[in-house]
């Protein structure tokens, strides 16, 4: 039972075929230990010989043994408890939560009374012109549809409370985030600590954050800002400590050379020369921003996030796509517009001055805000809004009648659903679930050592393990075999499309504004298309996980394998390979670290949606904590969100290639 | 300009170990710059222990294995005299780009003293290394080293803005310095539009910017292409003479060291191997190293008649044609082919020997080495 992933290996090994050897066998186990990966795994065999006949002696072969858990609950509640009856007397709440909290509220509060009084006409102007200053003029005419869309679709109000809510927490992120890169870029000790934590939080589903702010915060915007930073930071930080740390050494020396001091060489040379990254974190910090702010209606964020969320809480799917549809075009809006800042070069100094442009964007502002007034109407005028949501009920209706069931051949969507849950969800969870405890942890071991290393190993079985002490055993099982069964999809359906997009340059130019579209937007709208194919259950949230981690694999499988360096190419051709010899022999091997890293994009993206899933029927760990907001059972939402950020940590560490793992496996 | 420096009639330091009071004293009179005295750069772990130990003696390779540090310059000694072009030639890996680094300590030195106008370097405090760098050495880099994202101009008043000039007067400045490096019009350019020996040039008209005592090239002209390269070095040889300032230029090629510099250091595995003038280094290098480095350098370019030259027999030193002691070879090759008979090296008025067609082809052919050696 425990080497049970060992035959494989022992296969391929070269069989003791020398009749002089002592002995086949002994021949046959120094071949084996000739290779790293066959080594790893006897390692892992021989700890787990000893290890497993104690560990299934004392507590059993079945799931987690009760013995080995830790009830959470009863603290938790205590803690949440005493949080809530002290909320309005403690020093902690009165002095500094509350201090926070009641800035970010008033924040918010000042952010949005400006975007009122600007009046539509005055924000849609703003935005535009914004548009125009820093990406041109393609992105200022969408610009200007997109907030026009925003009120037709009669979510202007929403919208603009999201906006409010989406600034200050933009505002506080890259602050926050660009401090944090700061101090790592200048100081190799940072650094090496900040490193680890970023890397973890990026892995780690969104749902895990929602909770802890809570528990502290309560329910409202509040906490969903500071949710929204805790998520939305990171990049940002990550992005400035990467480009000050890669300033052109030459350049330092040179302006070492000059006299010049410490500050001048940061303000001078470093943060000039890192402007594309830091400009890449703020755009990267606004997406996650957005996406968060979306997922944090689930905690009190008002805004589009909150009326695409009641929507699907009564299947509406007309409301739920009015709402949504202002979340991707704002999105689609703010990339472009940041994207597009980055990719620019410097201002040319020969250009006219800047403020001109400014001053004149600023005035015309200010006549449109006056112009709105004129007409009277703050907000987005009653009479001029388009009520999808009867139309789309009716279309979905006419689709429940007539696409779910009895299409000839491929029988349906919700046939579709039914057989991906009875014939792959099913039995893969009730495998997982069925496995000895000792066997999965054994066998995530392995996993994460063939591909990385002991370390990444040993967290990805310590954080298994802590969810069996939390006691979601059972949940994460399920939740792993959503993870596992969508993850496959994804990788099938992702190589499919990248092998010819990497071998066709005009199949690459076709998918390049799909995918860009595709990963501009937030995990949460996916939720609304695949509720009105499929219904509620697992097999939605498993589509929109598919749908929603394929851009990203494709991506970066078709640009591992195009980057493949050209010269191995032409020899392979030269030597006469066929296309699929080479993209065996050459391009797949040469491009595995690429490969690797869109299997472990996938599994995080998927985790993430999954998780989401728990909003349209996905059950698990996202129900948990759906529930446990829902009905003020922090501790149960709790104890699911630390299962979630477990298995974030552990999927992501399983399928994390290193560069000291390149020889083994 | 070749060999017409200060180091005329200097004694060949053949000996590293040997200190330049030993050295070179004709040209004495021009008070040093830079004075490098037993400097070492070891890189590696616990790197103090290496100069001065027993360590010392043993070879790159044997050091690196026993204490696992790389010795980049080992126990170097020489000065740097007012107003001459120092060389410090090399193959890649010799050490000598750590060596001028280390004069600016842009790379902290292991140990040796190093003293700029007879200041000590190595004690400065920051404020003090500051100002050198600002104001007494200014450095020029292989790769440039420009801020791509200021103007050519804004680029060149970099040093002065690090400074604190006030803006109106370092772009005055660097305008100046623009024009004078021959870039005048392409003040608003971006160092990405100009080609690398343009570019070479706003990294020179930085340096100067600045007016420094001594100017440090780096291989400053590796990176170019052979013609904008050679146009580069007559910059630099028309700049040293306009201005006289005292260069120190780090090189790997033989002929740029020959045509630019008044002194040469020959490095290798981080010694001065030799430190001579270029005659001195092509007539009478100091072992088979740098005699197999300077085997196919045309003599004839590199050394003077002085070398040639025969005393004179009864008579001949009152006809013939006269030359300068500093003429070339090559340049009285000329003289004699043309009048058909020996010339007379006058210096100071006074005949100081004959070159006819034997004397000179011998030095053409090598022979006078040898008959140097035999003597």
């Amino acid at each position: 039972m425990t080497v049970h992933t060992a035959p494989p290996q022992m296969k391929t090994a070269p069989p003791g075929r020398d009749a002089t050897a002592p002995h086949p066998a002994a021949l046959f186990l120094r071949a084996l230990w000739a290779r790293p990966a066959a080594r790893k795994l006897l390692v892992l065999a021989a700890a787990a010989a000893v290890l497993v006949p104690v560990a299934a002696a004392a507590h059993g072969s079945g799931t987690w043994p009760s013995a080995l858990t830790v009830d959470l609950s009863k603290p938790l509640t205590g803690a949440s408890d005493w949080i809530i009856d002290n909320r309005d007397s403690h020093w902690a709440f009165l002095y500094f939560f509350g201090h926070i909290s009641g800035a970010i509220i008033a924040a918010v509060h000042a952010v949005y009374t400006v975007l009122l009084a600007l009046g539509w006409a005055g924000v849609t102007a703003a935005a535009a012109l914004i548009a125009w200053r820093v990406a041109g003029v393609r992105v200022a005419v969408t610009a200007t549809a997109s907030f026009a869309a925003c009120g037709l679709l009669g979510m202007w109000v929403p919208t603009m409370r999201t906006l409010a809510l989406m600034i200050v927490a933009v505002a506080v992120s890259v602050a926050v985030g660009a401090l944090l890169g700061l101090a790592a870029g200048l100081s190799d000790r940072t650094f090496r600590a900040l490193r680890p934590v970023l890397d973890t939080m990026q892995a780690l589903p969104a749902f895990a954050y929602l909770l802890p702010v809570v528990l502290v915060f309560g329910i409202g915007v509040a906490p969903a800002v500071l949710a929204t930073v805790v998520y939305a930071a990171p990049p940002m930080a990550r992005l400035t400590a990467l480009g000050l740390r890669s300033t052109d050494q030459g350049v330092l020396e040179a302006v070492e050379s000059l006299g010049a001091t410490g500050r001048q060489r940061l303000l001078t040379a470093r943060l000039p020369l890192a402007r594309r990254e830091l400009l890449l974190g703020v755009n990267q910090t606004i997406m996650m921003a957005l996406s968060m702010a979306v997922i944090a209606s689930v905690i009190g964020a008002d805004g589009l996030g909150d009326r695409v969320y009641q929507a699907l809480s009564t299947v509406d799917v007309g409301s739920a796509l009015a709402a949504g549809i202002p979340i991707v075009l704002l999105a689609i809006v703010l990339d472009r517009t940041t994207a597009a800042a980055g990719a620019s070069g410097p201002p040319s100094s020969s250009a006219r001055r800047p403020w001109v442009g400014w001053a004149l964007a600023a005035v015309v502002t200010a006549s449109f805000t006056l112009g709105g007034r004129m007409l009277g109407s703050q907000t987005w005028p009653d009479g001029w809004t388009v009520a999808i949501a009867a139309p789309v009920n009716t279309a979905k209706d006419w689709m429940v009648d007539h696409l779910y069931t009895g299409l000839p051949g491929i029988g349906g969507t919700a046939d579709l659903a039914a057989h991906y849950t009875g014939w792959i969800l099913d039995p893969l969870r009730d495998g997982l679930q069925a496995l000895p405890w000792w066997g999965a942890l054994l066998l995530v071991a392995a996993l994460a050592w063939l591909i990385g290393t002991w370390r990444t190993a040993l967290t990805a079985v310590l954080s298994l393990a802590a969810i069996g002490v939390l006691g979601r055993w059972e949940l994460s099982m399920d939740t792993l075999s959503q993870v596992l069964a969508a993850v496959a999809v994804t990788l099938v359906l992702g190589f499919t499309i990248a092998v010819p997009a990497a071998r066709s340059p005009r199949v690459e130019r076709l998918l390049r504004p799909v995918l860009d579209v595709f990963q501009t937007m937030p995990q949460f709208v996916y939720l609304i298309p695949v509720v009105a194919l499929f219904g509620i259950g697992r097999a939605p949230a498993a589509a929109a996980a598919v749908v929603y981690a394929l851009p990203a694999v494709v991506r970066i499988a078709s640009e591992g394998l195009r980057r493949v360096n050209p010269g191995a190419m032409e020899s392979a051709r030269s030597l006469g390979a066929t296309g699929g010899q080479q993209l065996r022999q050459v391009q797949f091997p040469l491009a595995r670290p690429q490969l690797l890293l869109a299997v472990n994009q996938a599994v995080v993206l998927v985790l993430s949606v999954v998780i989401i899933g728990g909003l349209v029927g996905g059950g698990a760990l996202g129900y948990e904590v759906v529930f446990g907001l829902a009905q003020g059972d922090l501790a149960t939402g709790l104890t699911a969100g630390v299962a979630i950020a477990c298995l974030g940590l552990m999927l992501d560490r399983v399928t994390q290639p290193t560069k000291g793992a390149r020889d083994g496996a | 300009m070749n060999g017409t420096g200060a180091g005329t009639g200097a004694t060949t330091e053949q000996m590293p170990e040997q200190t330049p009071e030993h050295a070179p004293q004709a040209a004495a009179d021009a008070p040093a710059v830079f004075s490098v005295r037993n400097l070492w750069k070891v890189f590696g772990p616990k790197a103090d222990r290496v100069p001065g130990s027993d360590l010392a003696a043993l070879s790159a390779e044997e050091l690196r294995e026993q204490a696992g540090c790389t010795v980049a310059v080992r126990d170097v000694s020489f000065d740097v005299r007012q107003g001459e072009v120092f060389v410090v030639m090399g193959l890649s890996g010799s050490g000598k780009s750590t060596l001028v680094r280390c004069l600016t300590r842009l790379i902290e030195p292991t140990s040796g003293t190093i003293a700029i106008d007879g200041e000590d370097v190595c004690g400065m405090d920051k404020g003090a290394l500051r100002d050198l760098r600002r104001h007494r050495a200014a450095m020029v880099f292989q790769h440039f080293g420009l801020l791509p994202h200021r103007s050519v101009l804004d680029n060149v008043a970099y040093g002065l803005e690090i400074q604190g000039v006030a803006k109106a007067e370092r772009r005055a400045k660097a305008a100046e310095m623009v024009e004078k490096v021959g870039l005048a019009g392409m003040e608003d350019r971006r160092p990405g539009q100009l080609s690398g020996g343009q570019q070479q040039r706003v990294g020179l008209a930085r340096a100067l910017a600045a007016d420094p005592e001594v100017l440090l090239f780096d291989e400053p002209f590796s990176a170019l292409d052979p013609l904008i390269r050679r146009d580069m070095q007559e910059e630099v040889v028309r700049l040293h003479r306009d201005e006289g300032r005292t260069m120190v230029f780090i090189t790997h090629d033989l002929s740029e060291a020959l045509r630019l510099g008044d002194r040469i250091a020959l490095m290798r595995d981080g010694r001065v191997v030799q430190c001579g003038t270029p005659e001195e280094i092509v007539g009478s290098p100091a072992d088979d190293y740098v005699r197999d480095f300077v085997r196919d350098v045309p003599r004839e370019q590199v050394l003077t008649v002085r070398r040639a030259m025969r005393p004179a027999a009864a008579g001949e030193s009152e006809e013939g044609e006269s030359l300068a002691p500093t003429t070339t070879v090559a340049e009285a090759i000329e003289t004699v082919a043309r009048t058909g008979t020996a010339a007379r090296v006058v210096d100071g008025g006074r005949c100081v020997g004959v070159v006819d067609h034997r004397s000179l082809l011998g030095v053409v052919a090598g022979l006078d080495s040898s008959r140097k050696a035999a003597a």
